[in-house]
């Protein structure tokens, strides 16, 4: 028994870890194998979508056959909740954690680590982080211009999207003027979810980056006095686009999905996403037409990637590590890029994969995929937030 | 004479360390968080803050009157017709509908791209949904709408529950023919003499239904106003954050709206003091011979059946809608919904498991309670049991998580039992405590003077006559557990998969269809329960 298991270790240790060179490193990899073996993972992970849950699923069955590291999915509905319990649990002295790993990104990750709750750095000592396409996707390490610092370990990729009915939007608008020009020709058709949802703060992030002249203010930090100089035409073009808004720019969905079902409904005729993919899946499910069609602007739009991180009283921290480690093989990569599994992009570099890898990364046009790419731009600094937040409220307050 | 002494003891301790004392911690750690500086200033410098709190009590006030009056017409236009002994069944299958199920299904009702729309558009050849602003309206019409849906029936089951009870019948059977014979018409005499005595049990109910409606959230997400949007949102999303400082002025929002309401109650209760006099000298003044307006009662008893069957109707056609694109008036469809949930019934098993051993015990504790304590020991029970449903659910939730964190109870069973057993039993105290506190005591003195042991009287004479509105109590704390989601999700960390749980993570990916289907799922047991509560509480001498 015991020979098998190790013979089984053994071949989990090659699979997951070709590109390991250095002896000492692959030792300290071996160790933590050793350890994470057997290991019950809590994996909390916003649980809204029936594609990922099933992939999540699929996850811990193969961590479990390599490993015996069993996975289990916390489904939570905002990862905020996950961040408030780690708090309250590491400020009550607990150290043996609920949480093993979480799905996170952006303000929940910049809080957790600059509250010390986080455990590493660990992502690049994973064996599959030599992987990653670090220079071509440069969030994977720039998590909304907070360094990553090996704090988390990067999953997945996201790029702002628009999408709709290609038979009802011939020509789809390809940056925030042209989308301008649309709603004031089909007024009442257009909206964005009212900040702080994410996606509406994304939406006005993105009108901010184009009616700004210089976009070396975005990569730094700024105050007030500077937004205010700043965000002058931005508010123009809020002002101008508003009455050619649903209800006239006076109410404002509260969530994406929201736009998304109202899309579907023929209500609205432009919605938007951050998973590029996410127009294709709807269509395969059968809840957007097979004539959607999904783009980004000429110039580019917003871009980010998500990611895994270890709480720092978590349990199971090398069990936490092996699952994060496993999310990265090109196997697990490549069946989440899949359409029909999930359809997240990958955060691999193709050039790094051996060819029959990269094979598995082939992907032909399907109805709703994005058929009109443009680049991805940077997030502007985490400290635009709260005042994009701040001032539209303040401008929009009594609608 | 140290038995009985033994027994009021454990009674006590039990009560007090399963309900009173781990609700006034969790709100003293609640609370903690709401003493920020910081947290006021951002508060008073929110720039939605006077016109969202104008929202929420306009439509909690709303909605509680609006609900009130349509309760008392239909009760006193049905009270001991045909339609009365059914009428409670009725009721309590519409009280087990979730609060946003309805929410959901009213607004495809009447949303632009809604089922109304595409009737009138089948006429009109309509090919875009028209720009309607019926949900999501500005000044909360359609949020209050909904409140009044979901809350006149469950006024109507209070009121059913009393007038239920074999000593009001009878007090009432003679109250009406000495006033019939002194020539006051049907609606005089439920004016002048039925609601006055009805009221006093009334108050407590209709406190919750205000407080409720002013501090709803998920029905307020789902078609109340957006921009501003009422207070309660507001608050929730700071009390989502993972920003201390949102959080600290969730805090202090809180405290704002919990003080709010307290004044709008005061002031209510300073209405009817000065009231008062008008109405008695109404009261005096002699005979009138209105009567109730039986046929507009009736069109409202029917008017809501119908509409409440047409959501549920509406529910199912949505769990089934794949896809329903304006102006197409059928769905295509798919079972693809179902089949997820079908996935669940591990969740389920602990759910009913939860609601029956929260309920079960809570009833077990509050009739304990009320046989061995006084009358006026109720005060601190019901005050606490007001405060924790009053507030919102995530606040007090995470002072209770704090709480149990020291306790070392997180991830337990036995956490996730004692934070269902908060709420479940907080609500069946407010239901059961005026029912069973205004049981006439002379029955007791009576079956006392005739030697009978205090148990079986209780067993034999008083229990059965309350047994309407102990069933009710039992089938609102069922209800009750049934959708608790905070417990699942923060003081058992996850560990227990519960209905609501799973129902919130899989909905916060608001697909209609799934949602549709999981508040359908939700309705059956607390309409089960409803069921059985209505049929077991009806009079053992029903001679129909």
């Amino acid at each position: 028994m015991l020979t098998r298991r190790s013979a089984l270790r053994f071949g989990a240790v090659t699979a997951l870890s070709p590109l390991v060179s250095n002896f000492a490193f692959a030792a300290d990899w071996a160790a933590v194998e050793a350890e994470a073996y057997g290991q019950e993972v809590f994996f909390n992970a916003w649980a809204g979508s029936d594609a990922i849950n099933s992939y999540i699923a699929w996850a811990g069955d193969e961590v479990s056959k390599r490993h015996r590291v069993k996975l289990t999915h916390v489904k939570i509905s905002d990862t905020a909740e996950v961040v408030k319990r780690v708090r309250d649990e590491v400020k009550a002295g607990k150290t043996n954690g609920s949480v093993d790993l979480v799905w996170i990104n952006g303000a929940n990750f910049k809080t957790m680590k600059s509250e010390k709750l986080l455990f590493g750095p660990f992502a690049e000592t994973l064996p599959n982080f030599a992987l990653v396409d670090v220079k071509g996707k440069p969030t994977t390490t720039q998590d909304f211009t907070e360094a990553t610092g090996g704090m988390e370990s990067p999953w997945g990729m996201a790029q702002f999207t628009f999408f709709a009915d290609g038979e009802k939007v011939p020509k789809p608008p390809r940056s925030m003027v042209e989308l301008a020009a649309f709603a004031k020709a089909n007024p009442g058709r257009v909206t964005y979810p009212a900040p702080p949802d994410f996606h509406g703060v994304t939406f006005l992030k993105q009108a901010l980056v184009e009616t700004t002249n210089d976009a070396s203010i975005f990569a730094r930090p700024i105050d007030k006095a500077n937004f205010d100089t700043a965000s002058k035409n931005w508010l123009v073009f809020l002002d101008e686009i508003r009455p050619t808004l649903w209800r006239e720019g006076r109410q404002y969905p509260k969530s994406q999905t929201e736009i998304t079902q109202m899309v579907a409904d023929g209500e609205l005729l432009i919605g938007l996403t951050f998973n590029p993919n996410e127009p294709a899946n709807l269509v395969a499910a059968g809840i957007l037409p097979k004539t959607t069609v999904a783009w980004q602007y000429e110039k580019g739009t917003i871009g980010n990637s998500h990611f895994v991180a270890i709480p720092a009283n978590a349990r199971a921290k090398a069990g936490a590590q092996f699952v994060a480690n496993f999310l990265l093989s090109p196997e697990a990569q490549a069946k989440k890029n899949d359409l029909k599994v999930w359809g997240d992009p990958t955060v691999l570099d193709m050039a790094k994969l051996k060819p029959e890898e990269a094979r598995l990364f082939a992907a032909t046009a399907v109805p709703g995929s994005v058929s009109l790419p443009g680049p991805a731009i940077l997030e502007p600094d985490a400290s635009f937030v709260p005042l994009i937040e701040s001032t539209w409220l303040a401008h929009y307050a009594e609608g | 004479m140290a038995k009985t002494r033994l027994v009021k003891g454990g009674v006590a301790f039990f009560v007090l360390a399963l309900f009173l004392l781990p609700l006034l911690a969790s709100l003293a750690f609640a609370f903690q968080s709401g003493f920020s500086a910081e947290g006021w200033a951002a508060l008073w410098r929110h720039p939605q803050l006077w016109p969202s709190l104008w929202l929420s009590l306009a439509t909690g006030v709303a909605g509680t009157v609006l609900a009130l009056i349509a309760a008392l017409l239909i009760v006193a236009s049905l009270f001991e017709t045909r339609f009365w002994q059914n009428l409670s069944v009725a009721m309590g299958a519409m009280l087990a509908v979730p609060h946003v199920a309805l929410a959901v299904a009213l607004s495809f009702l009447i949303m632009p791209a809604g089922l109304i729309a595409r009737i009138i558009g089948l006429f009109l050849q309509w090919q875009t949904p028209p720009q309607w602003v019926t949900t999501h309206d500005p000044f909360g019409i359609a949020l209050t709408l909904a409140l009044v849906l979901k809350e006149t029936p469950f006024i109507i089951w209070v009121l059913a529950g009393l007038l239920s009870r074999e000593d009001v019948k009878l007090n009432f059977a003679n109250q009406r023919s000495a006033a019939f014979g002194l020539g006051h018409g049907s609606g005089s005499v439920w004016l002048r003499i039925f609601i006055p005595q009805l009221f006093g049990n009334l108050l407590w109910p209709l406190v919750i239904v205000f407080v409720y409606g002013a501090t709803v959230v998920d029905m307020s997400l789902a078609i109340g106003p957006t921009q501003p949007p009422t207070l309660a949102t507001i608050i929730w999303a700071d009390i989502n954050s993972e920003q201390v400082a949102h959080n600290a002025r969730g805090a202090a929002g809180t405290i704002f709206i919990s003080f709010s309401l307290i004044t709008v109650l005061g002031v209510a209760w300073a209405l009817t003091k000065t009231l008062k006099p008008l109405w008695r000298a109404l009261l005096t003044e002699g005979p009138s011979t209105w009567k109730v307006p039986t046929m507009t009662g009736q069109i409202k008893h029917s008017s809501f059946i119908g509409i409440y069957a047409l959501l549920l109707v509406l529910l199912v056609v949505l769990s089934l809608a794949k896809s329903w694109p304006f102006p197409q008036l059928w769905p295509e469809t798919s079972f693809h919904s179902w089949g997820q949930i079908s996935h669940q019934s591990g969740a389920v098993v602990t759910s009913l498991v939860l609601a029956f051993t929260a309920s079960g015990t809570a009833l077990i504790l509050l009739v304990a309670w009320f046989e061995t304590m006084p009358h006026h020991f109720d005060r601190p029970l019901l005050w606490a049991s007001l405060a924790l449903l009053g507030l919102p659910s995530l606040f007090v939730g995470l002072g209770q998580y704090q709480m149990f964190l020291y306790l070392g109870l997180t991830g337990t069973g036995l956490g996730l039992f004692l934070a269902h057993l908060l709420p479940v039993m907080a609500y069946m105290m407010i239901v059961l405590a005026q029912g069973y506190r205004a049981y006439d005591l002379r029955y007791m003195v009576t079956a006392g003077s005739l030697n009978a042991s205090l148990l079986s009287n209780l067993l034999r004479i008083k229990w059965p006559m309350l047994k309407a509105q102990i069933w009710a109590a039992f089938a609102v704390g069922f209800a009750v557990s049934v959708v608790q989601y905070i417990p699942a999700q923060l003081v058992a960390a996850g560990r227990f998969s519960t209905l609501p749980m799973e129902v919130v993570t899989l909905t916060s990916g608001a697909n209609r269809s799934l949602l549709a289907a999981f508040s359908l799922l939700l309705t059956v047991p607390p309409l089960l329960v409803y069921g059985a509560a209505a049929l077991m509480g009806r009079s053992r001498w029903r001679h129909t």
